[in-house]
């Protein structure tokens, strides 16, 4: 079961994409867990990075500050970072803070990884 | 690294020449300095004269102050200086009333030099760890220090007091995080007839976010001097803010400028919460969108720009998400619709009754459950011409 406070973070292995699954909050408390377990993937050297966001609750500034940086790296990686399965409230944050214009969004898994 | 020095004390003359005798290699190769004292006063002289001595080596009899009432000093007044207790064997009643008092150790007479020496190390050693114990103390302070200069920095970002007008009452409230937070707001004079607002908040929180939020205001203030357009404004704080950012900091920054001649209210929204337009018959309205984002992020973006008209008896509402954020203890978030319910509330309210209302209110909603993010708003009324209730009352 998932704690309202908490952040999981369950990792799938597709065969274009690492899948990074987050359950729960990204907040100023645990966004360092999160930096954590993206820079492990990235520095395993994925050739994407596809965040599906279907069971996270709430992203705050110091999340999505994680997600800018991950995207950072991976570009210079040449890799892709991917996002899906956005709430509605999560969505509105994108938009609001206009990282819709900036990281690619996507509405389910499927569609993200054909971009691939 | 100098001779450690070493305060003998003893009343028996022949115990200085036995010391000097015994110790005389390492005296000579300057890894010991003794001092010698022949009661406990002189001790307590000598090591008012000679503030580096930390270990004192005394005997118990002695005229004038004997070796107890020195320890019982040392210990008051001196807790960076160790004692060890040299007395006659079999005098253990004595002893055990030294190490009471603090002694740290105790050799018996006659003394054995190689126990003596194994017992001087062990106290040095001990009392070097004291001091660095100390001395990272005393580095937690500053770095306490630090942390209070970077709360300091963070409260300098707003303005210290708000001007005031014929024509409008303003009024801001910023209840900080008990972290450094990177929120910040402010209003300032373009001329007599132009006013600025801005509310921004940092991704980060700390003295990293502290200082980020100093440089975004002071760039934002410098470029309203030289650009009328805030869109134009947001695009040049952008690229400074987009260069070397290699932490991936950014802030969401509303900036707009109202004339009070027409009441036009231009602004450009870069990635943060849309304020609220409210009339004086209490709706409620969100300043859309201008299709930007956040600064700091991407760096050659033509920010864009809109235009709404206020006219007296109107409010500005500029917030961040620290107050739609706010959760209580079932982590229930306080909201848009409470916000707004708030702010659309029958009874007008002038500036400052609405940044109170809204504050007072997610207080009640949050129920003192721990506040994560800093809690900003600033509102700006124009006074109605007709004087009514609502558009009445600078602060």
């Amino acid at each position: 079961m998932t704690n309202k406070t908490q952040l999981t973070i369950r990792t799938e292995q597709d065969e274009k994409a690492v899948i990074l699954c987050l359950a729960g909050r990204v907040d100023g408390t645990n966004a360092n867990v999160l930096d954590e377990a993206v820079r492990d993937k990235i520095d395993a050297g994925q050739p994407a990075l596809l965040f599906d966001f279907e069971e996270l609750e709430y992203i705050s500034s110091a999340g999505l500050r994680v997600l800018l940086l991950a995207a950072r790296r991976m570009q210079a990686a040449k890799g892709k970072t991917l996002f899906c399965g956005l709430s509605e409230q999560i969505a509105e944050v994108f938009r609001v803070s206009g990282f819709d214009h900036i990281l690619p969004v996507f509405g389910t898994r499927s569609e993200a990884l054909a971009t691939v | 690294m100098g001779a450690t020095r070493i305060l003998m004390v003893d009343d028996e003359e022949d115990l200085e020449l036995l010391v000097r005798q015994r110790f005389r290699r390492r005296i000579r190769k300057g890894e010991y300095e003794f001092l010698f004292a022949h009661n406990g006063k002189e001790a307590l002289e000598a090591l008012e004269e000679n503030p580096d001595v930390h270990l004192v080596l005394s005997d118990i009899n002695m005229p004038v102050m004997d070796g107890l009432t020195l320890l019982g000093q040392l210990e008051e007044t001196k807790p960076d200086v160790k004692a060890v207790i040299i007395s006659a064997y079999g005098d253990m009643d004595n002893i055990r009333t030294a190490m009471n008092r603090g002694a740290f150790d105790f050799v018996t007479k006659p003394v054995d030099f190689n126990d003596l020496q194994i017992t001087i190390e062990k106290t040095l050693k001990h009392i070097n760890a004291l001091e660095q114990a100390l001395k990272n103390r005393d580095r937690l302070v500053a770095i306490r220090r630090e942390l209070d200069v970077a709360k300091q920095v963070q409260l300098s970002g707003v303005p210290a007091e708000l001007p005031v007008g014929d024509a409008f009452g303003v009024h801001a409230i910023m209840n900080p995080a008990k972290e450094i937070g990177g929120d910040f707001y402010d209003f300032f004079e373009l001329d007599e007839h132009r006013l600025g607002l801005v509310i921004a908040d940092v991704s980060d929180k700390g003295v990293p976010a502290a200082l980020f939020t100093m440089i975004t205001r002071a760039l934002l203030k410098s470029s309203s001097r030289r650009h009328d357009s805030p869109a134009r404004c947001l695009h040049e704080v952008n690229e400074f803010l987009c260069q070397d950012n290699d932490a991936c900091m950014f802030v969401t920054v509303f900036y707009g400028v109202l004339d009070l001649r027409d009441g036009s209210f231009r602004y450009s929204n870069g990635g943060h919460n849309p304020p609220r337009h409210l009339t004086e018959d209490g709706a409620v309205s969100e300043l859309p969108l201008t299709g930007d984002f956040a600064l700091g992020i991407a760096d050659g973006h033509d920010f864009g720009e809109n235009l709404v008209t206020v006219v007296p008896g109107d409010a500005l509402f500029l917030y961040t998400d620290g107050i739609t954020e706010a959760c209580n203890h079932q982590l229930d978030e306080y909201g848009e619709d409470r916000l707004d319910g708030v702010l659309g509330d029958g009874a007008p309210m002038n500036a400052r009754e609405l940044a109170e209302s809204v504050v007072g209110s997610v207080e009640r909603f949050v129920d003192g459950a721990t506040q994560f993010d800093d809690i900003t708003c600033l509102s700006l009324r124009l006074r109605s011409p007709s004087g009514s209730a609502g558009a009445n009352g600078s602060q």
